[in-house]
């Protein structure tokens, strides 16, 4: 199974990578804009933390099955994953649109 | 990155007078039109679900309890839970988006809606799309 516990030096590389599409690519934050971008095939990669209630966990999951897209639970909560993205508010599922330079969509979806 | 709201997928309406009823996509408008400018589908659903029948029932009982009620509407995307079945019953004929200008006909596309549902019911397929959802 994944480790249980995820490694410092991956966690870091996940907040690297998410900073750098922030700066350089298409994202949208929040459960709204997610089930938006699924529903129009944009998205390519989803990112929910770890705290989000599990209906909306799953639903989210749910679409992006019916997708074909990746989802990657997020070692962290709102707050965690707010601060990743750079920004002062909680952000509980966020769906990556372009990744501009980053390689996130690359490097992340063999872990779900 | 597929999309899935395309016509013949089975979709739960989650919002307005038929909430809680599956329904199939029949034509999706993804870009919207000028009266509404989002994404939506017109679906044709199921009003009325038929009821259990059983091996004993004579042929009128069955007749009876095989009866389905149908809607046709168009619905926002957001209004919708798609799910992982589809149904193929071919309606594009029948339910276009004009059908639904004039309650006439409408109501010829409900009545013709309904008699497809109610054949394929009848055969036993798609079980889940006939089984009203328990909440």
């Amino acid at each position: 199974m994944v480790s249980g516990k995820k490694t410092k030096k991956t966690h870091e590389s996940i907040n690297n990578r998410l900073a750098l599409v922030m700066k350089s690519g298409k994202f949208t934050l929040g459960y709204k804009t997610v089930l938006k971008s699924l529903r129009t095939s944009k998205g390519k990669l989803i990112i929910i933390s770890n705290n989000c209630p599990p209906l909306r966990k799953s639903e989210i999951e749910y679409y992006a099955m019916l997708c074909k897209v990746g989802v990657h639970h997020y070692n962290g909560n709102n707050n965690d994953l707010g601060t990743a993205c750079g920004k002062y508010f909680r952000v509980s599922c966020l769906s990556i649109i372009e990744p501009g330079d980053s390689d996130i969509i690359k490097s992340l979806p063999g872990d779900h | 990155m597929v999309k899935f709201l395309k016509p013949n997928k089975a979709v739960i309406v989650l919002q307005g007078r038929y909430a809680g009823r599956k329904g199939v996509i029949v034509k999706s408008f993804d870009e919207g039109t000028r009266d509404r400018p989002y994404g939506h589908c017109l679906v044709a659903g199921i009003k009325k679900y038929p009821s259990k029948v059983i091996r004993k029932d004579s042929r009128k009982k069955t007749d009876k309890k095989s009866r389905v009620k149908c809607f046709v509407k168009l619905v926002n995307y957001q209004h919708l839970m798609p799910t992982r079945y589809t149904l193929d019953v071919d309606l594009k004929d029948v339910v276009t988006a004009d059908a639904l200008q004039t309650k006439d006909k409408k109501v010829a596309a409900c009545k013709a809606t309904k008699e497809r549902f109610q054949e394929r019911f009848k055969t036993g397929k798609n079980r889940w799309f006939f089984t009203k959802l328990r909440f």
